[in-house]
């Protein structure tokens, strides 16, 4: 079950609309190594892992994705209301435009629609918890990006936090995957997939 | 800022120290410092919670929410003083 917030992780106040940013900063919305992709990675991967610490990570990291899902949907937001169609067109933001309007819609900033090929649940939790290592860092690339075309300090502040968030997931990420093959045979972790194979953790650890 | 944002902002200044100590709890589940810490943090949002659901609406829905207010109370993406 989830619980509603009515309120945002991180406040975004924006008083300078700028649809030029909102087209790319769209992308953590629904692109690649966005928000959608994130979370929608951990709250699946979660179901079959197998230890209590990494089944919470998960469940707890995937609803702060949704979060900065919400987020990212309010800067977009705030970055394209009130505009004429001269400036939509001016800023090229009519591409976007000509399909959703001002609608928050899950794409990448070259225009594709969110696919559920940008995520993996490979039912194994090292390669699972690999795959999220890596979106974290492709995500804290992707905030680097955009804050290169950043000028805007009302932007830059939200954007910095979420970037920050990446880095502090990889770390929690990274303890989990020590917390697994601790609990693994040392000589060999890929023996056996722990979550498919059983038998497979120490004498000493319970599932 | 108005009154309502500083207010919101505190709160969420908060919950995020304690959404971010309850994660790493999630690696380190016995660490006495954290425990401590996230105790601290809920002794101090609990007071301002309460001032911002009595003042300005409820933050989240329960059993006794006034359905009016959930409504009609500012939505977080909404810029102030717009609807």
């Amino acid at each position: 079950m989830f619980v509603y917030e009515k309120k945002l992780q991180y406040p975004v106040n924006i008083k300078k609309p700028n649809p030029k940013l909102a087209k790319i900063i769209i992308t953590q919305y629904g692109g690649p190594d966005g928000e959608l992709a994130a979370s929608l990675r951990y709250l699946s991967q979660r179901f079959t892992m197998p230890l209590p610490e990494l089944k919470a990570t998960l469940t707890d990291i995937g609803t702060e994705e949704l979060g900065h899902m919400e987020m990212i949907g309010a800067i977009v937001y705030q970055l394209t209301k009130g505009l004429t169609e001269e400036e939509i067109k001016k800023a090229g933001f009519d591409t976007y435009f000509v399909d959703h309007t001002t609608g928050i819609y899950p794409q990448s900033a070259s225009g594709t629609p969110f696919t559920a090929a940008y995520i993996q649940s490979k039912g194994d939790a090292i390669t699972d918890l690999h795959e999220d290592l890596a979106a974290e860092q492709k995500a804290r690339t992707t905030y680097d990006n955009i804050l290169r075309f950043c000028d805007d300090y009302d932007v830059i502040d939200p954007i910095r936090f979420l970037r920050q968030r990446e880095v502090v997931h990889y770390q929690r990420f990274g303890e989990n995957l020590r917390i697994l093959t601790d609990n693994l045979d040392s000589k060999n972790f890929y023996a056996f997939n722990p979550e498919f194979d059983t038998n497979c953790f120490k004498k000493t650890r319970k599932k | 800022m108005t009154k309502r944002q500083i207010l919101l902002r505190k709160i969420s200044t908060y919950s995020f120290a304690m959404l971010d100590l309850q994660i790493f709890l999630d690696t380190h589940p016995n660490d006495e410092k954290t425990l401590a810490k996230i105790r601290k943090y809920r002794e101090m949002l609990m007071p301002l919670r309460e001032e911002y659901e009595r003042t300005y609406g409820p933050l989240t829905k329960s059993e006794d929410t006034n359905n009016w207010d959930w409504i009609n109370s500012p939505w977080p993406w909404e810029k102030e003083g717009e609807k």
